[in-house]
């Protein structure tokens, strides 16, 4: 009795795929999932069933003209007969979408927010900054740092051409 | 010190140091190799309409994903050892420093000859003369002569503290009944600066190290000043 449910929801067209294949020999219930089922894939170009299961009266008299010579058939028509066994050509199911730009988009309107708190905080929420940053003492601490000779290796002092008082070149 | 903005290690003062440097560079270069590789295989893998649903196995690029690994790790793990056994070489120090880590500041003893022993506190803020770095400079400088291997016994007198000085390749934890040794060359003279790097309580990014390295000449002047005022 299962093997009759089954079978009527797949249709006779795929019968060979056997019923003893699926289901608990008429002891667990046949799910859903466990039943072959339509997809459009770009690496499993052949589905298990058809799209269109339940024929309308044209397209079973297409169906029966299509076992003549291919050769009569008007594009048109080989067109409706793809429609009746595929969803989607490779050129649909493979097209981009516009996704990537709201995503971007969102991304960047996000960092912008973050910058907004960033400068909210600088002003209404930090200290003052120790009088060390003024640009007088920085450019005392930098002369010091030459004298003493920091990094005269690859470092600091490394790039101070010290004969004509200048950054090396 | 460091430079502002500065990413990579500062120039090595001591011979140690040296060797650590160029065997960072190493590992960091097989560390972008690889990485740049599997960074290329992800875009390519992502990027890619093709698909192959039929590969089972292939011995050739087993072969090959596990030799080159294992190959890398011994050029990796070679110099790596050189080094660690180089740092464990017995030396014979010229001079013995002890450096006892208190909250908040360091002491320094150097009791080979005389009794000498003082404190290192930080100058605060304010009270900095035009030029000296914030949060670095001392009042009283652990100053060693130059290209001497120095013994340093480091130790602490309450909390964890951790004495370190980046340029000289030198960091060993100060803890509280512990003698931990370590040993190091100053390669140049100069001034070479360090912070705590155990965290010990309020003021631990408040307490750092100095050491200055002279000749020999002033080292034994100092040694006498200071003598002279304790």
């Amino acid at each position: 009795m299962l093997a009759t449910r089954a079978l009527s929801l797949i249709g006779k067209r795929a019968i060979s795929t056997s019923v003893c294949v699926r289901g608990g020999h008429g002891v667990a219930k046949v799910e859903d999932y466990a039943l072959p089922a339509y997809f459009d894939r770009r690496d499993n170009p052949l589905p298990d069933v058809s799209y269109v299961q339940n024929l309308s009266a044209e397209q079973k008299s297409l169906k029966e003209k299509e076992k003549g010579s291919w050769v009569a058939l008007s594009n048109e028509e080989k067109i409706a007969l793809y429609r009746i066994s595929f969803k989607q050509s490779f050129a649909e199911m493979n097209q981009g979408s516009g996704e990537w730009k709201s995503v971007v988009g969102g991304i960047f309107f996000f960092i912008g927010f973050t910058g907004l708190v960033v400068l909210w905080q600088r002003k209404y929420v930090y200290g003052p900054v120790p009088h060390t940053f003024e640009e007088e003492y920085k450019e005392k601490e930098l002369q010091r740092m030459l004298d003493m000779r920091m990094g005269p290796v690859q470092g600091f002092s490394a790039h101070w051409d010290y004969e004509n008082k200048q950054w090396k070149k | 010190m460091a430079h502002p903005s500065q990413l990579g290690f500062q120039d090595a003062a001591s011979p140690v140091m040296e060797e650590l440097l160029h065997f960072h560079d190493h590992a960091l270069m097989i560390v972008f190799l690889i990485s740049t590789f599997v960074l290329y295989i992800i875009v390519a893998m992502v990027t890619t309409n093709l698909t192959n649903k039929f590969i089972l196995d292939s011995q050739e690029i087993e072969i090959i994903w596990t030799l080159l690994p294992a190959v890398i790790l011994i050029l990796i793990a070679l110099p790596s050892l050189r080094i660690l056994y180089l740092m464990d070489e017995i030396n014979n120090p010229h001079l013995t420093i002890k450096a006892m880590g208190h909250q908040w500041y360091w002491s320094y003893e150097y009791t080979d000859y005389e009794d000498l022993g003082f404190d290192s506190y930080m100058i605060f803020t304010q009270d900095l003369t035009p030029g000296q770095f914030r949060l670095l400079e001392v009042d009283h400088r652990m100053v060693v002569p130059m290209e001497s291997p120095i013994r340093a016994l480091i130790s602490a007198e309450d909390v964890l503290h951790s004495w370190a000085v980046p340029s000289l390749g030198v960091k060993m934890d100060a803890v509280p009944g512990r003698l931990n040794q370590t040993a190091f060359i100053a390669s140049r003279p100069g001034i070479f600066y360090g912070q705590c790097s155990e965290i010990c309580g309020a003021n631990h990014s408040f307490m750092p190290i100095v050491v200055e390295a002279v000749p020999l000449v002033h080292f034994e002047n100092w040694s006498s000043l200071m003598l002279e005022d304790a």
